[in-house]
């Protein structure tokens, strides 16, 4: 493995995308670089705070992605260059900084990285961050290769300096977390003082002045990027048919294109700027065809800002069609493939391609269906979330009046599903649980009778929970909160935060004590084990017919995972197969088909549980719910 | 047809039959009580089980399976299988001071242990909360614990399934008529016991004209006493029917109509006042205090009684005739009351559940 820190110019590397971008960073001479984890971005300062000592960078986990932005954004007022990533949910939250950012417009080179996740596959939605760019009047650049990622993140923080704009660079899952070879530059060496100028303060208001500099901004970007080598056009010069693409659609394009063999017939447009749209470039190619395709995940946004062009030129440019999400050719939800190009080019060219045979997928799926066990997705072996939503569930159904869970963004939103016995009912935004308790933790005065639970991770409610807290406080709102503490940011790598004691690049921090911040807040707190199911039924049950107001039970147990890197398995776990009742009347398989850990299996043949060695963990609460106490701790 | 939990979830639980009587409780993780209520927290997806196999109120005919062979000569209409009816207490005033009525069924119980009739009896517990429990007890300081009455139906049979029981144990049970009627289709039942039903001697059932709902019960008296320390429950007989809450401060009276909201449903259809499937049945003489009602039913019930009286553990009178009639009279309005109940709900009977 090679160090991103590395100053061996030429040196070809294979690198993550999200390491690329990070590399692109230090080419650039970036000092300050903050995030709040978040999946497909967490790799860029994750890998970049291995290096911060070494490269004397200050790399930090902000406790959101405001914030995050905020410390970036300081450096680059003080004239050093500040990066900031996130994933496109993070950009919702740091939109209401960005947003009056744009107009202030700032000093040292600011690079704001937004890794979105077409197809949601680690998110709660698959949101396409690139409209803030239009929204906020901003430069947006979009890599479409890994030795891109590197160079765009470098120029980017030239571009901003020049414009003194924040620039929007936007990767998606499979650039961020894919690997390529990445060709390195130099690494720079500069010793620039921050200092604060105490002549120009930055301020968005009066807003029309500002907002009439950040056109003049634009404009200028535009003009730049008229010439940027990221706009590039391959193919004949009078094509049937033009694919216009950016950012991971150019690879599934070029693909294509390669795969049906019709380099001849179809070029493509890539773009690389994609805001503002460098008009002339894309003008010079509508003129070169009837047709266009647009490839581009997830919304229409390269198609209607061509569109629109079109629109304000179409006197001259005469009469053209556009194909893509508009007309259904290409999906207008979810990841895109070679597969799908594929299907629309030869929709229109009418050419053959089978780029599998038909039965595939059936054969593929015959040959390994016996060897791969069916696996939900769900929570790790010996997770302290089973063990939670086991209690839940217990004190809930004993409790009868249909209480009910309110959720969040974390591991624990795997609640909603059978890992989490389907307890969790609502999933939105960070911290959006406990915000939704402060709402109907006030529904009693209208006849509501249902107790509210909200539950919450410990990182989550650094992030956007406290607020609600105080909130609830505030306004006299009935619930429980549990906040389940795994010690971690589990979902996205166990990366620190204030709770942990340590920070990004491992300094030891002070700790922000959840219970005492939960305190100050005005609750009354409790602290309990997860793995004690009994005092965690008890706990739940009692405090949810408690006297009204704010409950916080604090369900303390570290991440199984992060345990299991520092020790070994608490407990060695066995079944004692006498026992086990298996499908008998009085059992009926409670621990592998109820209670589904992974870390037990069913014994098919013996008609009996077990446990899967290399998976269990040994937390030991299958043995408190086995009910002949087959289960044993040994 | 399915006769599984599932079944017993749409028959039983969802048209509020049940009475917490306990006997499908402790046989798997499936169920659970929580303040007098059984509670079902996941689906358990067989076709067949205990849990409905035992509950008095799924139906099953009980008869043709040897249980009421011995009896069927002495059934009367109104009560039963009857051998003799009459009047007892206990000799000692330590079961009249702590038990409700003449405490007769303190004083078998405590004599059944002492002659090694039985090992061990399930009694019903009531705690500080007046929440009902089974409880296994093998002394007399035991038996005193869980004298008197709260009103309220329990999972007494629970402690049956619970144990733990050492295996040879000779077992008495005092119950309810439901958990009467639950004893008897577990001994019939043919699905594998892990319960020690063929352990269990000697039944003891206590007269039920219905139970209370314990959660909505016991939020009424808190809303009328405030937070008070109760020390025992008592209904005086008509006309008067007032419920006399003693507590350590005070005596409350509360008019019977007052509570009868919190009856519970599975006491509405239920056609059995006497618990007539028990060995010996005992109950109030109303208007007569300190003196128990005694109904004995069985060979067994028979023999026990006679040595408890011979050896002067308990003393007996007969029962006047206008105190029978009344006490048929009740047995039969209850039995009218369940079937008009059952034919509102649109369930046949079934079995005398």
């Amino acid at each position: 493995m090679s160090s991103i820190a590395e100053n061996n110019p030429g040196r070809v590397a294979l690198l993550m995308g999200n390491e690329a971008i990070a590399r692109g960073a230090l080419e650039a001479g970036v000092k300050v670089c903050a995030a709040y984890p978040g999946n497909p971005s967490s790799e860029i300062i994750g890998t970049l705070a291995t290096v911060a000592e070494e490269m004397g960078l200050h790399v930090e986990w902000s406790i959101n992605e405001k914030v995050a932005l905020e410390v970036a954004a300081a450096a680059s007022l003080a004239g050093l260059r500040g990066l900031c990533a996130m994933k496109q949910n993070g950009l919702n939250v740091a939109s209401d900084f960005l947003l009056n950012l744009n107009l202030t417009g700032c000093r040292g080179g600011l690079v704001v990285v937004v890794a979105d996740d077409p197809s949601g596959i680690s998110s709660s939605n698959e949101e396409d961050s690139r409209i803030f760019a239009k929204l906020g009047d901003l430069p947006l650049m979009e890599p479409a290769s890994f030795q891109e990622a590197k160079e765009m993140t470098r120029e980017a923080f030239n571009l901003s300096e020049r414009l003194s704009l924040p620039v929007l660079l936007r990767s998606v899952t499979r650039i961020s977390h894919a690997r390529g070879n990445v060709t390195f530059d130099e690494l720079p060496r500069s010793f620039k003082k921050p200092e604060f100028d105490l002549s120009k303060p930055w301020s968005a208001f009066p807003a029309i002045p500002n907002h009439k500099i950040l056109h003049e901004r634009l404009q200028k970007a535009k003009e730049i990027f008229e010439k940027s080598s990221f706009n590039f056009y391959r193919g004949p010069e009078k094509p049937d048919l033009i694919i216009i693409t950016s950012g991971s659609g150019y690879l599934y394009s070029f693909e294509a294109v390669n795969n049906l063999k019709v380099e001849e017939r179809v070029g493509i447009l890539k773009i690389g700027t994609s805001w503002p749209l460098p008009e002339e470039f894309v003008l010079k190619h509508l003129r070169k065809s009837e047709n266009f395709l647009f490839v581009e995940e997830v919304d229409p946004f390269l198609e209607n800002n061509v569109k629109e062009l079109f629109a304000q030129n179409c006197f001259d440019l005469g009469m053209k069609r556009f194909f893509g999400k508009a007309n259904r050719m290409i999906p207008d939800v979810g990841e895109l493939s070679p597969e799908i190009v594929h299907s629309a080019i030869q929709t229109f060219l009418k050419v053959k391609f089978i780029s599998r045979p038909e039965d595939y997928s059936r054969k593929a799926h015959e040959a390994v269906v016996e060897m791969v066990p069916p696996r939900a997705h769900g929570f790790c072996a010996g997770c302290p979330h089973r063990a939670t939503y086991w209690a839940i569930k217990t004190a809930l159904a004993l409790d009868g009046r249909d209480g009910f869970v309110l959720g969040d963004i974390g591991c624990y939103s795997l609640g909603m599903g059978p890992s989490g016995f389907s307890q969790m009912k609502t999933l939105h935004a960070m911290g959006s649980g406990t915000g939704l308790a402060c709402g109907f933790g006030q529904l009693e005065r209208f006849g509501m009778e249902q107790p509210v639970v909200a539950v919450c991770g410990d990182s989550t409610f650094y992030h956007a929970a406290m607020p609600a807290l105080a909130n609830a406080r505030y306004n006299g709102a009935n619930f429980l909160l549990l906040l389940l503490d795994n010690s971690a940011t589990a979902m996205t790598g166990f990366q620190p935060h204030p709770g942990t004691g340590f920070t990004a690049t491992g300094r030891v921090a002070p700790v922000i004590d959840l219970k005492a911040v939960c305190e100050v807040f005005g609750s009354h707190v409790e602290v309990v084990d997860p793995f004690d199911l009994e005092a965690t039924v008890e706990a739940v049950l009692r405090l949810i017919s408690a006297e009204r107001g704010v409950k916080v039970l604090i369900l303390k147990r570290e991440c199984a995972l992060v345990s299991g890197k520092r020790q070994r398995r608490v407990f060695q776990m066995e079944v004692d197969q006498e026992r086990c009742l298996g499908e008998a009347c009085g059992c009926n398989r409670l621990c592998t088909r109820i209670f589904r850990c992974p870390g037990l299996m069913w014994d098919q043949k013996r008609g009996k549980a077990r446990i899967d060695e290399a998976i269990c963990n040994g937390c030991g609460v299958c043995a408190e719910i086995c009910p002949a106490s087959a289960i044993r701790k040994v | 047809m399915s006769r599984g939990l599932k079944e017993l979830e749409e028959k039983v639980f969802k048209k509020d039959l049940c009475t917490a009587c306990g006997a499908c409780l402790s046989l798997c993780p499936y169920l659970r009580s929580w303040k007098g209520r059984v509670v079902k927290l996941h689906d358990c997806g067989l076709e067949e089980g205990r849990c409905f196999a035992y509950c008095p109120k799924t139906g099953g005919d009980l008869a043709g399976t040897g249980e009421q062979e011995s009896t069927q000569r002495d059934e009367q209409l109104e009560l039963g299988p009857v051998r003799k009816i009459l009047m007892a207490r206990g000799r000692d005033p330590i079961w009249r001071e702590k038990a409700q009525s003449g405490g007769v069924v303190s004083a078998l119980i405590d004599f059944a242990l002492k002659k090694k009739v039985i090992d061990a009896a399930i009694l019903t517990l009531r705690e500080d909360d007046f929440l009902p429990k089974g409880r296994i007890v093998r002394n007399r300081e035991d038996i005193l614990n869980c004298a008197g009455s709260s009103y309220v139906s329990g999972p007494t049979l629970e402690a049956l399934n619970r144990g733990p029981w050492n295996g040879e144990e000779r077992i008495g049970v005092v119950g309810l008529p439901c958990q009467a009627i639950a004893l008897r289709k577990m001994r019939s039942s043919s699905l594998e016991k892990r319960t020690p039903i063929d352990k269990v001697g000697l039944i003891i059932g206590l007269f039920c004209t219905w139970a209370l709902e314990y959660e909505r019960f016991h939020a009424f008296l808190k809303e009328r006493l405030g937070q008070l320390n109760i020390q025992k429950l008592e209904i005086t007989p008509p006309p008067d029917r007032l419920l006399k809450v003693y507590t350590d401060r005070q005596l409350t009276m509360v008019p019977v109509d007052e509570i009868r909201p919190f009856i519970r449903k599975g006491c509405q259809v239920c056609l059995d006042m006497t618990a007539e499937l028990s060995d010996i049945s005992a109950g109030t003489v109303e208007g007569i205090e300190g003196w128990n009602t005694v109904i004995i039913r069985s060979d067994q019930g028979e023999a026990l009684f006679k040595e408890a009286e011979k050896e002067g553990m308990i003393e007996c009178q007969s029962l006047p005739e206008d105190h029978l009639n009344h006490l048929k009279e009740a047995s039969l309005l209850k039995r009218r009351r369940g079937m008009d109940v059952l034919q509102e709900i649109g369930r046949p009977e079934g079995g005398k559940g």
